[in-house]
């Protein structure tokens, strides 16, 4: 063995010791190791590229604290702004259009609840559209929130027996409409089961996911007795042109492969005062939102005025979902 | 002894305070009806406010004793109203002309209840056409047409007024604004007609076209 290659042994030899005398948790230790690899591919990029090399080392810096951030949970407001303005400059610098990221919390004395006439509903599916077009959904898949199931008058609520995937002519003779979605459990199963706390219940009764925060197990898909929640198996892709660019961190913002959504009663409308997409687009009025804490509401007349029921109710969930019936 | 007096403060010290920091976390309820009894509020105020959201519309109040809320404004949404800037004379005028021609309201077909029980002149006046009439022969303003469609369907303005029929105009925040029932219903034509569904989502529509 020559002197230059004794040399060589002991430096690795060195390095192997500084690494494992070190006092590393393996959070931290990923984060050096990728923060490695993700430089060494940063140099060799920006050695081979002569444009923008600023823009490009910005943008990298951009991705890199989004991966590290915390769960939105347990966020400060000045973090949370922070990861919001790196969302919206990473989509200007892809795209070079402008998104507006909400991240307003939930409003004082609301509890947000949400009443559907089984009576009124026609299948015109409006409110399905007006859902994919407000969300972001992807078109690829065709993933929809809200599922309109038409059954047959007789059987009761006969789920198996409903046809959701009608292309007939609506109303259908002898048949009634009635849609699911996620129903924002008070005592959600969802939110138990989740590994990584990347869905709860906020204050306002609206069960969220962080997008950055799932782990695509589909735990809480499988956990859920209503059929609420939507996977993205593949990459979603929503054409640039019909991107709702009024977004809310936790509700309609551009999602990822392998992450869970589902309705989120459109926050990023309903807490500034709106209703969801869904409601307003309901032709016939069989869709009522408001809050049950307030008690001159009209979901609250509804509640206490007509014959009210909710699905599975046996279960506990108590969901904030009910259905009534002229 | 004392020691084990101390012990026993202690304990019950530290069960208390772990009562009392239980409480500052989300109280559990038993199902949403205790928590809405738990946490209602008789007045409150929101940031936002639903007129913020509809822009200029004009407003019309609904008032009575159970209830008070908005409704939009109808008379300016009218093409041609003042009806009497054409309605010069009255209705039993007009039939002795025998006019020929196009006339003006041929487009509308009746399609509400049946001939025996309504016609034009259920609701329009035969003179002074610039306002609806109640089965009376009282004067309705058309900015209060619910009240004209509230003789016959009374179950379902009964329920117009607490909210479960009809819907809101844009936000669900105070003061209510509400739709009238002429916003949805051909007062002509009250029945939805059926169509096909409406299907961004799915290739079907084209299957079906």
């Amino acid at each position: 063995m020559s002197k230059e290659e004794n040399k060589n042994v002991e430096n690795s030899q060195n390095t192997w010791h500084q690494i494992t005398s070190e006092n590393t948790d393996r959070r931290s230790a990923l984060k050096k190791l990728t923060a490695g690899l993700i430089a060494g591919v940063g140099i060799a990029s920006t050695s081979c590229s002569v444009f923008s090399e600023d823009q490009e080392k910005e943008a990298s810096q951009l991705s890199w604290d989004e991966f590290f951030k915390k769960n939105y949970k347990i966020m400060s407001d000045e973090e949370r702004v922070q990861t919001v303005q790196r969302l919206e400059s990473l989509y200007e610098k892809k795209t070079g259009n402008t998104i507006n990221i909400s991240h307003q919390g939930p409003l004082d004395d609301v509890l947000f609840g949400y009443v559907f006439n089984i009576s009124k509903c026609q299948g015109y599916m409006d409110c399905v559209n007006a859902c994919v077009e407000e969300n972001n959904q992807d078109r690829d898949s065709e993933m929809k929130y809200i599922s309109i199931h038409q059954i047959e008058k007789g059987h009761g609520f006969n789920f198996e027996k409903a046809e959701d995937e009608f292309t007939n002519e609506v109303p259908l003779k002898n048949h009634f409409y009635i849609g699911t979605q996620c129903f924002h459990c008070e005592n959600p199963p969802c939110v138990s089961v989740c590994p990584t706390e990347a869905t709860w219940k906020e204050k306002d009764g609206i069960v969220v996911v962080d997008y950055d925060w799932c782990i695509g197990c589909r735990y809480c898909s499988a956990s859920c007795p209503y059929d609420g929640r939507r996977f993205n198996w593949g990459q979603p892709h929503v054409p640039e042109e019909e991107v709702n660019k009024n977004q809310h961190y936790l509700g309609n913002r551009l999602r990822k492969k392998g992450v869970m959504e589902k309705c989120t009663f459109c926050i990023q409308r309903s807490r500034s005062g709106q209703n969801p997409a869904c409601v307003d687009a309901c032709p016939t009025g069989a869709r009522k939102f408001g809050n049950l804490l307030d008690p001159k509401s009209e979901i609250r007349w509804i509640l206490e005025n007509k014959k009210v029921f909710r699905l599975k109710e046996d279960l506990g969930t108590e969901p904030k979902f009910w259905y009534y019936m002229d | 002894m004392k020691n084990y007096f101390k012990i026993c403060s202690l304990f019950l010290i530290v069960a208390l305070v772990s009562c009392s920091s239980n409480q500052d976390k989300e109280q559990k309820y038993h199902g949403n009806f205790e928590k809405i009894k738990a946490l209602e509020k008789d007045s409150i105020e929101y940031e936002v406010k639903s007129t913020d959201l509809i822009g200029n519309t004009p407003l019309i109040l609904v008032e009575t004793k159970e209830v008070s809320f908005f409704i939009p404004e109808r008379k300016s949404k009218i093409q041609a109203y003042n009806c009497s800037e054409c309605h010069t004379k009255t209705i039993p005028e007009l039939k002795f002309k025998n006019l020929t021609g196009k006339k003006a309201h041929d487009s509308i077909k009746l399609n509400h209840a049946t001939l025996e029980e309504l016609t034009c002149n259920s609701c329009h006046p035969t003179q002074n056409l610039d306002h609806l009439k109640s089965n009376l022969n009282a004067k309705i303003d058309f900015n209060q047409s619910y009240k004209v469609c509230a003789q016959c369907h009374s179950s379902e303005y009964k329920d117009w007024l607490g909210g479960a029929h009809g819907k809101r105009v844009k936000g669900w925040v105070n003061p209510r604004i509400s739709h009238t029932c002429v916003d949805c219903h051909n007062p002509h034509s009250p029945k939805f007609e059926s169509r096909f569904p409406a299907k961004l989502n799915t290739k079907k529509i084209e299957e079906i076209r």
